[in-house]
């Protein structure tokens, strides 16, 4: 047994140590939007923040995410509201501005792998508010254990998601 | 319940109205009988549960309304925009109105058929759906108001005439209203039911709400994390399974791995002829387990595949191109005379190696079978109800104890428009063996093994031109396996029964070994054309003990993507035979005055430098990067494509970037500016992918592209700058597809760029470093 803070809320895991964090999430804990990719850090689709920083949930034990804080895609809007001392009210009934970004400027196909993209992309823009398209490719492709991927070439819709958040977390609004 | 009466009936749609009051009210358009000429089995008999609703559109007192379609979202967003803003503007009502888009689900969806032609074929049935309902309304309400029909108008959901009104909404209030409108075909065959008759449909000249950029309302719940996807749904008491898939596409089970209990205390083994499953409560246990079990298993040796580096040697030296007869596609004048008389020729032999679908996530599936025999199957497919069919088939029980159930996944590009994409029989197989729900989780090893591939193909093309540079004659001979294997690999491998194999004699034309001639002749000045298919079978699958070798699928432009690149390319390196510029040498050999136009435009946009390839830096010694244009036409569902792409190659290292793409589209009626430039972007880039990148590679027993790493697709710093111009031309009144044909445009173009930058000619992709550094020094 080992206990697990997700998403603000701390939880006592039962799986064995040894499982990596993203059949704990999805299975035990319900929290579904890490996606199952290719279970060998090579796409992103299960990625997750741990202590802020991006990482791989398929390939993470469990026993390493202890005594961390977890963040995924349905904790983003709650992490937003405490970076700007939002109400609690206001937190439940706002996307953060990655997610907001990724709708208003309708940057998924499929959508699989839009996840681990906005794990990402939040990492990128909490160190860096103003990135360029250079500094967006390389995040989501050089700076972690393989490039995210996304199989149906959202690529340039991302470049447009990512600026349209930046804008949107520099307004401070939504 | 009481039986309804007729109210009236128009244009072969009949309204009947059940008598009795009810809180509400509505209006559902429902399945008619099919006409008694037709000899195939009428819709009824195999119909959805008579206690769900069937309908393609229901009207509700509160003026909402809800429409449903069998086909499914595979990231296009046509059912959630481009249906709704179709619908509504027959009908006349504001798009927000439809607020509910069912899909899919076989007991609550009307009309079967593949999700692929979104809006070529398929849009008919909800659009001709809502024509009826518009007649039936303006009918109902003439008689309501007691005003003539004709002085009837309806704007915004409201119709008015004579100093009256009444919207949809009280129309059915207090009603319960059937339409019941004329179909035709079989719910469960590939094409599913087509709604029948003629009903007047709007001129697309007053169409105001297609053209608008809606936006697609199911991405905010996928990106709040509410929607749930088929890798999310659990059912109780479910059991994880992995599938110990054989060595090789042809080997045959020795004997099943075992399990140490004491290491893994709650994990089971099911086999079921060459079927291997393993199974367990725990979803981490069954992948150790399966692991463990999969190095136990014990397979018979094969081989039968002559290995990816071969493949080219084996279509041009080994194939049998005369078992199957020749398919004849343009036919102009006498291209063996006039090849004769030719004042210059190009010809040259041209390869698309096998592509993987390779969804971001493995396919996955649960299946619930109980001890009655009856089955629900949750999963992501293009065509539910032929999944359907081919569950029943498999397990040799009526169509009517089978439900597909289909929720969100991962994007696999055609690979289930013929129901299975893996994993779904499967998950049934295992679940009636075992008596529990059963979810079957494809490793990325095992969706790169054992799913589908779109088929390669060799073309051998020559060009021949008058002293003039004009093309005389263009021959073309596209050879290659056939692209539509849709037997579900679960029930080979357990050998149970499935549709035949793509054959000569196979019933279904589409599940044919002929090689059609896909690829739309545009270059209509030609005056000698002669073009030919050959098929043969799939390779291994003769061979294979358990029939299945190298099974093919359709993605994106099956077939065309194959016959467009050689097209294409060849075309680029004529003009250079000619001295003319790509561009203008295409302008000048087709009639079609659309192409013309975007070809125009594409010199605008792309920053084309008008003149002959190759550039005249090509092949500089001094160069470290070579840089070069190339340019690809492509005619697909009455949408007219053109494509330049700007590429830079280092010579040293063999490296191809594509610094720039400029696709310039005019699809006839924009439906959706915005998603049709999403879709384009997305669906080009995927076409870089392709050329840069994509092979399957094989070895003579298995597939070896296991992964990410053996299989790689673009990423996101190799993206060029992407520029999307579209340029529609609403007076031809149809629509032109958008989703899939920008896929196909970016390999031709890309080629003939590389040409142009070096002068040396790449006939085949991917531009991979190996392949492009023996180009040069070739």
């Amino acid at each position: 047994m080992s206990m697990l803070k997700v998403n603000g809320t701390e939880h006592d895991v039962r799986s064995s140590p040894d499982t990596p964090l993203l059949y704990v999430l999805r299975n035990e804990l319900g929290i579904m939007t890490p996606k199952f990719g290719c279970g060998m850090a090579q796409c992103g689709a299960c990625s997750v923040l741990l202590d802020g920083a991006e990482m791989r949930a398929c390939i993470t034990p469990v026993a390493a995410a202890e005594g961390k804080e977890v963040t995924t895609v349905e904790g983003l809007p709650a992490r937003w509201a405490k970076q700007r001392n939002l109400s609690a009210q206001t937190a439940q009934d706002t996307l953060h501005p990655v997610q907001e970004a990724w709708v208003e400027e309708q940057v998924p196909q499929c959508g699989i792998c839009q996840f681990g993209m906005m794990i990402k992309v939040t990492e990128l823009l909490e160190a860096n508010p103003k990135p360029t398209d250079a500094d967006i490719k390389a995040a989501l492709t050089t700076s972690g254990p393989s490039p995210h991927l996304c199989r149906c070439a959202s690529y340039a819709a991302i470049l447009d998601g990512v600026h349209h958040a930046a804008r949107l977390m520099a307004k401070g609004a939504k | 319940m009481s039986t309804p009466d007729t109210v009236f009936s128009i244009y072969g749609a009949t309204l009947n109205r059940r008598s009795f009051l009810v809180a509400s009210g509505s209006l559902v358009v429902a399945l008619g009988m099919k006409p008694a000429a037709s000899n195939t089995v009428a819709a009824p008999t195999n119909s959805l549960d008579a206690t769900q609703p069937s309908s393609w559109i229901e009207i509700h007192a509160d003026n909402t309304l809800v429409i449903r379609t069998g086909k499914c979202d595979f990231g296009q967003s046509s059912i959630y925009t481009a249906y709704r803003q179709i619908v509504a503007e027959e009908l006349d009502v504001p798009v927000e109105a439809i607020t509910t888009v069912i899909s899919g689900d076989t007991d609550r969806t009307p009309d079967g058929g593949g999700t692929f032609g979104l809006l070529r074929t398929n849009v008919m049935n909800l659009r001709k759906a809502a024509a009826y309902t518009r007649e039936a309304a303006l009918e109902l309400a003439a008689r309501n108001l007691g005003v003539p029909r004709t002085q009837l108008k309806i704007a915004n959901g409201v119709i008015a005439g004579g100093g009256k009104s009444v919207t949809y909404g009280a129309l059915v209030a207090g009603e319960s209203l059937q339409l019941t409108i004329p179909v035709r075909g079989n719910l469960t065959d590939f094409g599913g039911l087509q709604v029948a008759g003629d009903p007047p449909l709007k001129p697309t000249s007053s169409y105001t709400v297609v053209g608008q950029p809606i936006k697609n309302p199911s991405l905010r719940p996928k990106m709040s994390g509410e929607a749930l996807w088929v890798n999310d749904v659990k059912l109780p008491g479910m059991l994880h399974a992995r599938v110990v898939h054989p060595a090789t596409l042809g080997s045959t089970l020795v004997s099943a791995g075992k399990v140490d209990k004491s290491q893994f205390p709650n994990t089971q083994v099911v086999v079921i002829g060459n079927l291997v499953g393993v199974l367990a409560p725990d979803e981490w246990e069954v992948i150790l387990a399966a692991q463990v079990v999969g190095a136990n298993t014990k397979w018979s040796e094969w081989k039968g595949l002559p290995g990816h580096r071969n493949l080219l040697e084996h279509l041009q030296s080994k194939v049998d191109w005369n078992e199957i007869p020749a398919a004849k596609g343009a036919q102009a004048g006498d291209a063996v005379a006039a090849s004769a008389k030719a004042s210059k020729t190009h010809s040259g032999t041209y390869f698309v190696p096998y592509h993987k679908h390779a969804p971001i996530s493995p396919t996955v599936s649960l299946a619930d079978v109980k001890p009655n025999g009856s089955v629900t199957l949750h999963t992501h497919s293009q065509n539910p109800q032929f999944l359907r069919m081919a569950i029943a088939k498999m397990l040799g029980r009526p169509e009517t104890d089978v439900v597909i159930r289909t929720y969100p996944g991962a994007s696999h590009f055609g690979r289930s428009n013929g129901g299975n994409a893996g994993s779904e029989d499967e998950a049934v197989l295992l679940s009636r063996a075992v008596g529990k729900p059963v979810r079957v989780q494809w490793m990325r090893p095992d969706d790169m093994q054992w799913s589908t591939q779109s088929s390669a193909s060799m073309s051998k093309i020559r060009i021949s031109l008058d002293e003039k540079g004009k093309i005389q004659t263009y021959q073309a001979d596209h050879s290659g396996p056939p692209m539509q294997d849709d037997r579900p690999i679960g029930a080979l491998l357990a050998g149970l029964p499935t549709i035949e194999a793509p054959g000569p004699n196979n019933a279904s034309r589409l599940h044919s070994t002929t090689m059609n001639v896909a690829d739309r002749w545009v270059y209509t000045e030609v005056p000698n054309v002669a073009e030919a298919g050959h098929g043969t079978y799939q390779i291994g699958q003769r061979e294979s003990a358990i029939g299945v070798g190298l099974r093919d699928h359709s993605m994106r432009t099956p077939i065309q993507f194959q016959q467009n690149f050689p097209r294409e390319a060849a075309i680029s390196e004529a003009a250079a035979l000619a001295g003319a510029d790509p561009i203008q040498f295409r302008i000048d050999h087709t009639k079609e005055e659309r192409f013309k136009t975007i070809l125009a435009r594409l010199r605008e946009e792309s920053g084309w430098q008008t003149r002959p390839s190759p550039a005249p830096s090509a092949g500089a010694k001094e160069s470290k990067i070579l840089r070069g244009q190339g340019a690809s036409i492509m005619l697909r569902d009455n949408g007219y494509w053109a494509c330049a792409c700007h590429v830079a190659v280092t010579p040293e290292t063999g490296e191809v970037r594509v610094e720039r793409l400029t696709i310039v589209v005019d699809p006839g009626i924009v439906v959706n500016p915005l998603q049709l430039k999403r879709q384009v972007q997305a669906g080009s880039l995927m076409g870089v992918s392709q050329a840069l990148h994509e092979e399957v590679m094989f070895d003579e027993g298995a597939i070896t592209s296991t992964h990410w790493g053996t299989y790689p697709i673009l990423t996101m710093a190799e993206m060029p700058e992407v520029k999307v111009v579209i340029a529609g031309r609403p007076e031809f009144g149809v629509y032109g597809q958008g989703s899939e044909s920008a896929n196909a445009l970016a390999a031709p173009a890309i080629v003939a760029a590389f040409f142009d930058a070096t002068g040396r000619p790449a006939r085949r992709i991917p531009l991979r470093p190996e392949y492009v550094k023996s180009v040069l020094a070739s």
